[in-house]
């Protein structure tokens, strides 16, 4: 899923500056899980504000509104009949979510209150662990399903680089040696003589510098 | 959720007090809360408001920042003590939560103290309007006051 945090309070009351009538919208997909931008945390934001608001003796209006998922215009929809009541709008969506919704409102100031921090699996309950950078070029069956891109601090192809201590990161010794989870587990899995493999430079054309990637599926378009 | 579900009204003028206090507390720490904390309201008015959770282990950061944003300028989190939760980590994980609303609260430019966790003393069970009195007694408001 993708993944996000709140950005401080003073940078989104800065960002809302002098606007007095605030529509706040929430993801209740993946920034949900995370506990970033789903319905209790646009809650809370909420509360915050008004909190805030009150104390600095100024008069806020805020209405929060949560939909299925910013980045699909569907939903989206649910959006545009009230949106004309509010002089802007405060995304707890990804990215991708503001994005979106900037295209389908265009008239409308559209702030985000997330920072998007990449895509990340649900370690354990309150960890997310991020484990992928998108590249566009998996080859996740090459690295016993560890990628080195993303977990190795130094995005290493071709082994560890003698850093590590006890299985850690030198890098970090919080995070595990994504090299010692690859030689486990092609152990355990018995494809250790694949470590013999010498694995060509990534090709870094696949998720840089052409702009946006696109994905055009026309059995899928009207 | 665009209201505030807690209605903590602001004390009476009759009152020389402009203190208001909001209770979240673990039912499970006195068995006859419901009468306990009905006898304090009606003796205290609306300066007082309990909020009887099935366990701590329930409450939410955000019934804390509701309670203070409908007018409370004290809110306790009452507890059973430590290693007796009949659910096992309701008091811890409430404990948890009520530092993360701390944050929140301090972020928004309020003090923290607004927002206490309090122990019940063993054994249980417990008087919940005991307890209320106590903290009534030695509370001290020293948050701005909000708009009604």
């Amino acid at each position: 899923m993708i993944t996000a945090e709140r950005k401080p309070l003073s940078e989104i009351r800065a960002s809302i500056g002098p606007y007095k009538k605030v529509l706040m919208v929430g993801c209740g997909t993946c920034v949900a899980e995370c506990a970033a931008g789903g319905e209790k945390e646009v809650a809370l934001l909420a509360s915050q504000l008004r909190l805030m608001a009150a104390k600095e003796g100024r008069e806020i209006e805020l209405k929060e509104l949560t939909i299925d998922r910013q980045c699909i215009y569907e939903f989206i929809d649910q959006v545009t009949p009230v949106v004309d009541k509010y002089d802007v709008i405060l995304s707890l969506g990804c990215g991708a979510g503001v994005q979106a919704m900037a295209e389908v409102l265009p008239k409308i100031h559209i702030i985000p209150a997330l920072n998007t921090t990449g895509l990340a699996e649900t370690k354990e309950q309150g960890l997310w662990l991020e484990d992928c950078r998108g590249c566009g070029d998996c080859k996740l069956d090459r690295f016993a399903d560890v990628c080195p891109i993303t977990r190795c601090a130094k995005s290493l192809f071709n082994g560890p680089c003698g850093g590590s201590k006890e299985g850690r990161c030198e890098v970090d010794p919080d995070t595990p040696c994504a090299w010692q989870a690859i030689v486990t587990r092609l152990e355990e899995t018995g494809r250790l003589d694949s470590m013999d493999d010498i694995e060509p430079p990534a090709n870094w054309a696949k998720t840089q510098g052409k702009g946006p990637r696109k994905i055009v599926r026309e059995d899928q378009r009207t | 959720m665009g209201r505030p579900f807690f209605m903590v009204a602001r004390m009476k003028d009759t009152n020389q007090s402009n203190e208001n206090v909001a209770i979240f507390f673990c039912r499970q720490i006195d068995s006859d809360q419901d009468a306990h904390r009905r006898s304090l309201e009606r003796e205290r008015g609306s300066r007082i408001r309990f909020y009887p959770l099935p366990c701590t282990g329930r409450v939410e950061a955000l019934h804390f920042l509701k309670a203070l944003e409908a007018g409370a300028n004290k809110v306790y989190l009452v507890m059973c003590p430590p290693g007796v939760c009949r659910y096992g980590q309701g008091n811890t994980r409430a404990r948890k939560r009520l530092e993360y609303a701390k944050g929140l609260i301090r972020e928004a430019g309020y003090s923290d103290e607004c927002l206490e966790v309090v122990s019940a003393p063993g054994p249980l069970p417990v008087s919940i309007d005991g307890i209320a009195r106590q903290l009534l007694d030695r509370a001290e408001v020293d948050l701005p006051v909000r708009p009604a």
